[in-house]
């Protein structure tokens, strides 16, 4: 309980932190004025139309790629098992960019679609590939390395026969930023993750069960093959509205569910809320640290998670060096 | 016998890949009594206990529950009803006593089914009766694996089905754990007359044990019937290839089953 609201407050205060600070500081009383509608034009405009929105996107996108790593670690039963390191988010972002570059200004609901097929793809690819019974070895994770470099292989040969500066503003959604962040693409992420978040959360005792095996989950009365199945299409859904909205934002899926399970022990019910919460808060830090860190530079999010992420990743494996 | 088994299976066939493991096997699992499965390694006898519980599918044949067929029956409904202990079974990392044993309730639950004081209760009884009370809040992975074993055998306890199937149960255990495990399915039997079905590696325990012996060898049933009815040297040597002397155990009158040495064999 005291964790939980150590991250609430956390989270508040990043927040806070998100839409004060900036090229142009606003303190938090004319904030407060700007949300009453009594604000200055100026700083209303910086407020309503660039800093909210984008803080309320990384939070967003923080709690979906937070939540889509939960469920990746629970239905394959690998904590090293992520959205982003399977490749799921890779190929989300493959077909994705594919829409971005063949498309001239495609519209913005047309991109979750994209990336969902292109997710879909990836995990039906690892599935044929590395799954034996939730195969808790490596294996899995070295399927999606693979699959995850084909996707970066296919966004470099997008990148380098598409147009020139459609590929330019690709690239920075690409390196998973919070830049372009508007109204809209807060609108239709929130669509996206509404359904799929609710349904796993309510389900939550299916993953569960589902983290037993699937012969003990099987002789405990469940149906393993259409729950993992929902699971797994749940945490696509996820994954590739995060990916549509903010691009590839690294590694947050693997350390939100382990932060949560260090907070709130294994009980799904418990991890999920907590996962989406510490990935709020990671990607609020990571786009707040992105924007101050080399000012007035903009670094995307994606490239401070993959700075903190890729040593944590490498810590698990280290640990879980007996394992393979 | 009695006239309405248990467990039966009529004409049960199972194959991986085109080989049968089991190929047209007749059984009957007595209800209220202690079972044990005895045969050789490779004899069908894991096979035929996942069949039993839905974990492995029939090519042909049937499996019947209280004379219904398996296959007819939901598959929350038939895990209320049956509960497997197998081989192999493993947590994930991190997680305590209390979360296995208390995952044992899954068929009990509806979908939106708040935890009640029957499911605390079924937890509590299966955590006293593997002694693993002070137990509970460890994690999986810091027990030992006779510890580890007992807490698989707890959650299945809390599982309170009337059918209790166990894979092995006793294998990689020291001795006194192997009793612990006999002991506990004796006691089911014998107080709240739960049918166990136990495919045991040591054919005397098995006899000590088990009202009812299902011999199996290649995926048939060799005979089936009170340990002191059916086992002899002669079914010693057909089974398991071994030649023995079959002594009636000073402790119970039951077999007794002394494998001959070479030296012994020679002499005879």
């Amino acid at each position: 309980m005291m964790a939980f609201v150590v991250l609430a407050a956390s989270i508040a205060a990043l927040f806070g932190a998100s839409v004060a600070i900036g090229d142009e500081p606003i303190a938090i009383a004319e904030i407060a004025r700007v949300l009453l509608g009594e604000g200055d034009p100026v700083a209303s405009f910086i407020v309503e139309e660039v800093r909210l929105p984008r803080a309320i996107l990384a939070v967003l996108v923080g709690a979906a790629l937070g939540t889509g790593g939960a469920i990746a670690q629970a239905v394959m039963r690998n904590p090293l098992a992520e959205p982003g390191i399977l490749g799921i988010n890779g190929g989300a972002a493959l077909a994705a960019l594919i829409v971005i570059v063949e498309i001239e200004s495609p519209p913005a609901r047309l991109l979750p679609l994209a990336a969902f097929a292109g997710a879909l793809i990836t995990a039906a690819a690892i599935y044929a590939l590395a799954w034996n019974d939730g195969t808790s070895s490596l294996r899995i994770i070295l399927v999606g390395l693979g699959l995850n470099a084909l996707a970066g292989a296919g966004v470099g040969f997008i990148s380098a026969f598409g147009d020139v500066t459609t590929v330019q503003q690709a690239q920075v959604w690409l390196a998973g930023s919070l830049y372009r962040a508007d109204w809209e693409t807060v609108r239709v992420l929130a669509v996206w993750l509404v359904l799929p978040v609710v349904g796993v959360l309510l389900a939550a005792r299916e993953l569960d069960v589902l983290t037993l095996g699937a012969d003990a989950a099987r002789a405990l009365g469940q149906r393993v093959e259409p729950t993992s199945a929902a699971m797994i299409l749940a945490m696509a859904l996820i994954s590739a509205a995060a990916v549509a909205a903010a691009g590839l934002i690294g590694f947050v899926g693997l350390i939100a569910p382990h932060l949560a399970r260090r907070i709130g022990g294994r009980r799904s019910r418990h991890v999920l809320p907590l996962a989406a919460l510490s990935g709020a808060a990671l990607v609020l830090a990571a786009d707040l640290v992105g924007r101050l860190a080399l000012s007035p530079a903009n670094l995307p999010a994606g490239i401070v998670t993959t700075l903190i992420g890729a040593p944590f990743f490498a810590l698990l494996l280290w640990r879980r060096r007996d394992a393979v | 016998m009695p006239s309405d088994p248990a467990l039966s299976a009529r004409g049960a066939s199972i194959g991986y890949r085109d080989r049968a493991v089991i190929d047209g096997l007749d059984l009957n699992v007595p209800r209220g009594a202690f079972t044990a499965l005895i045969g050789p390694n490779g004899s069908g006898k894991s096979t035929l206990l996942r069949a039993l519980a839905r974990l492995q599918s029939l090519s042909s044949g049937q499996i019947l529950l209280d004379g219904r067929a398996l296959a007819t029956i939901g598959p929350r409904e038939a895990a209320r009803r049956v509960g497997i202990l197998f081989q192999g079974a493993s947590a994930p990392e991190g997680m305590t006593v209390s979360e296995l044993v208390q995952e044992g309730r899954y068929p009990h639950r509806s979908l939106f089914g708040r935890w009640n004081r029957a499911d605390e209760a079924a937890c509590a009884r299966a955590l006293r009766l593997t002694k693993l009370e002070a137990l509970a809040d460890r994690p999986l992975d810091t027990l030992s694996g006779g510890q580890r074993q007992r807490a698989f055998v707890a959650m299945v306890l809390a599982q309170e089905t009337g059918i209790l199937l166990l894979d092995e149960p006793t294998t990689y255990l020291d001795l006194p754990h192997q009793l612990d495990i006999l002991e506990l399915a004796g006691a089911l039997v014998r107080e709240e007359g739960t049918t166990v079905v136990a495919a045991i590696h040591d054919i005397n325990q098995a006899a000590r044990y088990a009202a009812h012996l299902i011999v199996l060898k290649d995926g048939a049933v060799v005979t089936a019937g009170p340990p002191d009815a059916i086992v002899t040297p002669a079914l010693i040597e057909e089974v398991f290839a071994v030649k023995a002397m079959v002594v009636p155990s000073p402790v119970d009158g039951r077999p007794l089953i002394l494998p001959l040495t070479r030296a012994e064999r020679e002499d005879s």
